[in-house]
């Protein structure tokens, strides 16, 4: 793509013109990330200060010049690519943290902040910022959102897009918008999590810090099966134990790395966890007890407490050497990242260990046992044509397994270029159609990093959805047919009009999951009925449990913003009458955009959510606040996305912009 | 033969390059070791340079990459010397990215093997011609040296910084020489290392091979190291003799390879017996100088041999030490290449035991000292990197800075006495005394 003369300068005059560059080398040094993806875009920016984004950005998109917001390149995925060509935005340089507020819990900072500074800056002052993606040394704040990050202590603490409070986003027309959680309506802090640029630049954070915990013990725990190592935290999950991180490799690995690292870990067993837990020493051990009974139930063959901080750092040392203990074999790791149900995990990985085999490929194998996450680490050379061919078919292979065992393609790397065409083996046609709309409305002209996330020419490719159930078509055909208000039981919104779509008559509870700590609900049940559900199982969810309304009433008023983390999986109707289907029994997703924040707190204006798929837990949880119902704020985001989704407008419009 | 189908940096010109690099996971040709870079980006945040830009080219993976697209032909030297060169000229060649980085890629020799194939020549001429002597002309350097310190003495430099001639660019780099080096001589300490050099051992145990600051600016650290290895060695110090390091990181490689012939024919000829030197970067060097032949199996031997002989202050300072210093102290281990291994842990080992608490572990950002004359290659980047490295040891409110090199010592001591006065740098060898 050829950028004119007229251009060049005004981007020179905006970004000063030493930061504009089109030189051979620079452009050549743009053109890669951590993937086997490679462009060379026409221009690199080098944006030294925050505010220069969106007068950039307007250039660009007068001009339909397409760009790339790229910091520290550190992703798996080839999110960073300029398929299209166009300008690089490198974000690297805005790396400075701005505030930290300890009394009220939050840090302000650039994107491209490198994660790691900030937690060393919060150690001191006893606090930590709670996503830890292995990369965390190196990869940015910016990026771990714009790929919805996280690391060993996601089980805890869940990933980036739980810990990010508020952000300044620039979108591609050069608009600038703040979002904040504070704000009501759609989650679009959610919803801008995983978009790996494709919605906008984001050019500020505000996010989470907690208090570090003071006390830490490490266990290390063999295993005679993988099976007995993840039933193993699923039990530990329903005794209430959720260990502040779960780390397992399985035999392969373990003798890699030992041979590696000299970690001390035992070459006997199939299994290897690595457990931490946090909180007072009485908590720990409380906890520690439980924790090596339910290990010894399930037949662990050694639990090893670390006595010592030495010890417990030699036990991450193994764990951290894996990648190092593959990079030294090959000139090329690549490390893969699906998620299943954490009951599917043995079942997955066995297939993932026969792909791996009849491929002849060697690989690791690393998963986060809490999350259902695996990382199979594939050491190749590139440069080996066929051998690059094999690698990428079985990777393909193996996220075709995941998907079969209720799985989704990414669980933390995000999907970019090089897993884009196995979304199709994932959504369905409408769903895919959402998220091409979605995209649609935030970015018209296809500018911000076009060509990633989103499959090409998947109608024929997309997975065949199934057809709607004798409840929903009828709701189907009545969103179809025309202006309507979607209500459950009414109890929040109170409208009198008439011409109302219900969803009481999808009253069923279809699943109770206490393997993966799961429950699957139609939308139209009464919060006390499933209350009384979920007790008769003596489980509990977040849900305040004597309140009036539905499921779907409580999800989409925006009433229980703090429900809106512990929905993971849920299916919607769109005024088109189509159905779209996003997430599962899947603790993680980092492929497409989050629809279940979409549509938290979306008030009716996208669409009828039919079905939930949350949380829950073995003990008690306190219930979470119950704000009272209030049209929330609408913003220029909110309104773009309802003119795709609804661009004849059968349901109520936004409401008013405040927020711009 | 030369095989011109291979990727090379400089098929053109094979015995200018090394052919294989020694890496912790053994010997590679130079394009087997680009290419083991996965571009994950590890080393990005290790590099003092990407820190201070900010931007790719200035990046070891960046680098890596560069060298990459050149050996499979997709990256023009031709077309695009002048960015290659302001490139490769920006690498501190610390070594920081081989620590950081999983597969422990040598970025370092990478850039030098860049370097040699841009035929660039990093150092302002007029120092290079001088530096270059040293191996060619030994004595010529040596009175070329005594007679710039004696301008010096007499205010040669100060007219010429008044008149403003040392702000010519070919002539800057005097300005950085004068800074760095002592205002006052020390004249006790040249004459016991005058000395040290009348009393020749007849049967002697070690060798000691001083680095040219020792030799020339620092008599004070030459008679340290001496004295320390003559309580258990009878030492023969090799006089004004270069290592072939500056050949091999700003010069010709053949000219390198020429000197470390001599320096092993010479060692031969006296006996085989241990090398010691107090430069890190020397050592790093002398211990991997098989690399330099090998095209030549038979002298790769005699280098190998010759290498296992080379020792470091670090192996030669007793356990109990005898210089009294107060407040704390932390180790700069800028060096050349490498910045883990032996002598590092020696050194840390050695600076823990004796100061205990007073020791100061670093961060991992904690910049290090830009080693062996970056300064005059790059000096606005060189000092800001120093700069960094002031302010991380006044953040630790360190007392002393102890280097393992000469040169490091003297630089650091600069920018210590400029910006944080408090601190000053010596070279871990005076802790003897």
């Amino acid at each position: 793509m050829k950028i004119p003369a007229s251009v060049w300068t005004q981007l020179k005059q905006t970004a000063g013109e030493e930061n504009v560059l089109a030189d051979e080398v620079s452009l050549s040094l743009y053109s890669y990330d951590c993937s086997l993806s490679r462009t060379r875009p026409d221009a690199v920016i080098n944006v030294v200060r925050a505010q220069d984004v969106a007068p950039l950005l307007k250039i660009l998109y007068r001009h339909h010049i397409p760009f790339v917001p790229r910091a520290s390149a550190t992703n798996h995925a080839g999110s960073c690519t300029a398929l299209n060509g166009g300008v690089i935005l490198n974000l690297a340089g805005l790396n400075k943290i701005l505030q930290i507020n300890t009394r009220q819990g939050y840090a302000v900072a650039e994107p491209g902040t490198i994660t790691g500074d900030l937690q060393d800056r919060l150690a001191p002052l006893g606090f930590f910022y709670a996503p830890d993606p292995a990369s965390e040394r190196v990869s940015t704040l910016g990026g771990n959102l714009a790929q919805n990050a996280s690391g060993a202590r996601c089980m805890k603490y869940g990933g980036t897009i739980d810990h990010v409070l508020g952000t300044e986003v620039v979108l591609p027309d050069g608009r600038e918008l703040y979002l904040d959680r504070s704000q009501g309506g759609p989650d679009f802090i959610g919803l801008l999590a995983g978009s790996e640029g494709t919605l906008g630049v984001i050019t500020k954070l505000k996010v989470k810090i907690l208090p570090a915990a003071k006390h830490i013990k490490t266990f290390l725990v063999t295993f005679p099966s993988l099976a007995a190592s993840v039933q193993t935290v699923s039990d530990l999950a329903a005794q209430g134990i959720i260990p502040r991180c779960v780390e397992a490799m399985d035999q392969v690995t373990t003798r890699a790395v030992e041979e590696f690292a000299h970690a001390g870990y035992p070459l006997d067993a199939q299994a290897l966890l690595i457990l931490e837990l946090d909180g007072t020493p009485a908590q720990i051990a409380a906890q520690e007890k439980a924790l090596e009974s339910i290990c010894l139930q399930n037949g662990a063959q050694k639990f090893i407490p670390a006595k010592t901080e030495a010890e417990r750092q030699k036990l991450w040392f193994g764990r951290r050497a894996a990648y190092a203990a593959m990079a030294r074999l090959a000139p090329n790791v690549m490390v893969g990242d699906g998620t299943v149900p954490r009951s599917e995990l043995p079942r997955a990985l066995a297939k993932v260990r026969k792909i791996l085999d009849d491929n002849h490929i060697f690989a690791s194998l690393l998963f986060h046992a809490g999350d259902g996450n695996f990382h199979p680490q594939i050491v190749f050379d590139e440069r080996n044509k066929p051998e690059t061919v094999r690698v990428t078919r079985a990777l393909k292979e193996i996220l075709q397994a995941c998907v079969d065992c209720g799985g989704t393609v990414s669980g933390e790397h995000g999907v970019g270029v090089e897993k884009r065409a196995v979304m199709a083996y994932q959504y369905d046609k409408p769903t895919l159609d959402l998220f091409a709309r979605i995209k649609q409305a935030a970015d018209p002209q296809d500018l911000a990093n076009p060509l990633k996330l989103i499959p090409v020419d998947y109608a024929e490719k997309a997975r065949v959805a199934p057809a709607l159930s004798a409840q929903e078509a009828p709701l189907a055909r009545a969103l179809q047919q025309g202006p309507c208000v979607i209500v459950g039981a009414n109890t929040r919104q109170k409208t009198k009009a008439s011409n109302r779509v219900c969803s009481l008559g999808l009253n069923r509870i279809l699943e109770i999951d206490k393997t993966n700590y799961t429950a699957t609900v139609q939308a139209g049940v009464s919060l006390r009925k499933l209350a009384e559900a979920l007790a008769q199982e003596n489980v509990f969810c977040l849900l305040p449990r004597k309140d009036e309304g539905t499921l779907g009433g409580a999800f989409a008023s925006g009433c229980v913003p703090d429900f809106y983390p512990h929905v993971l999986g849920l299916e919607a109707l769109l005024p088109d009458g189509s159905r779209v289907r996003y997430g599962g029994k899947l603790m993680k997703n980092a492929a497409g955009y989050h629809l279940t924040r979409l549509f938290a707190g979306s008030q009716g204006t996208l669409g009828l959510v039919t079905q939930l798929t949350f949380k829950i837990f073995a003990q008690p949880v306190p219930a979470a606040a119950r704000k009272p119902f209030a049209p929330a704020e609408g913003n220029a985001l909110w309104r773009a996305i309802k003119q795709q989704v609804d661009p004849h407008g059968h349901l109520p419009p936004v409401p008013g912009e405040t927020h711009e | 033969m030369n095989n011109f189908s291979a990727p090379q940096l400089d098929p053109l010109h094979p015995r200018r390059h090394l052919q294989q690099l020694q890496t912790p996971f053994g010997a590679r040709s130079v394009y087997d070791s680009i290419s083991f870079c996965n571009r994950c980006g590890s080393c990005q945040q290790a590099c003092p340079t990407f820190l201070q830009t900010a931007q790719e080219p200035c990046s070891p993976r960046g680098r890596n990459q560069a060298a990459r697209l050149i050996a499979e032909r997709k990256l023009t030297v031709s077309a695009n010397r002048e960015l290659l060169e302001k490139m490769v000229n920006s690498c501190l060649l610390c070594g920081r990215c081989t620590q950081a980085c999983a597969g422990k890629i040598p970025t370092a020799q990478h850039m030098l093997e860049l370097r040699r194939t841009l035929h660039t020549r990093a150092l302002p001429f007029l120092l290079h011609t001088l530096l270059s002597w040293r191996s060619r002309r030994p004595a010529r350097f040596g009175r070329w040296v005594k007679m710039g310190l004696f301008l010096r003495r007499w205010g040669a430099v100060k007219i010429g910084r008044l008149l403003g001639l040392t702000r010519l660019g070919s002539l800057r780099w005097i300005n950085h020489a004068d800074d760095i080096l002592p205002r006052k001589r020390d004249r006790q300490a040249q004459a016991r290392w005058k000395e040290f050099l009348a009393q020749t051992p007849q049967t002697p145990t070690m060798i000691y091979l001083p680095s040219l600051e020792a030799e020339f600016f620092m008599p004070q650290l030459a008679c340290s190291v001496l004295q320390t290895a003559q309580n258990k060695h009878r030492v023969r110090v090799w006089t004004n003799t270069a290592s072939g390091l500056f050949e091999y990181v700003y010069g010709d490689l053949r000219q390198s390879r020429r000197q470390v012939r001599r320096l092993i024919k010479r060692w031969e000829q006296e006996g085989r017996l241990p090398l010691l030197t107090d430069s890190v970067d020397v050592y790093l060097f002398l211990r991997a100088a098989g690399q330099l032949f090998d095209r030549w199996p038979h002298w790769q031997q005699k280098a190998d041999s010759f290498a296992r002989q080379v020792r470091f202050v670090t192996d030669v300072l007793p356990k109990k030490l005898a210089a009294p210093v107060s407040g704390r102290v932390r180790l700069d281990a800028g060096a050349l290449f490498l910045r883990e291994g032996e002598p590092f842990d020696s050194a840390r080992k050695i600076l823990r035991t004796h100061f205990k608490k007073n020791f100061v572990e670093c961060f991992y950002k904690d910049a290090d000292a830009p080693a062996f004359g970056y300064s005059f290659v790059r000096y606005n980047l060189a000092a800001h990197v120093w700069t960094q490295a002031v302010r991380s040891a006044a953040r630790t409110q360190t007392g002393t800075v102890f280097t393992l090199s000469g040169l490091s010592a003297l630089e650091l001591g600069f920018y210590l006495g400029k910006l944080y006065p408090y601190a000053k740098a010596d070279h871990l060898a005076r802790l003897n005394g």
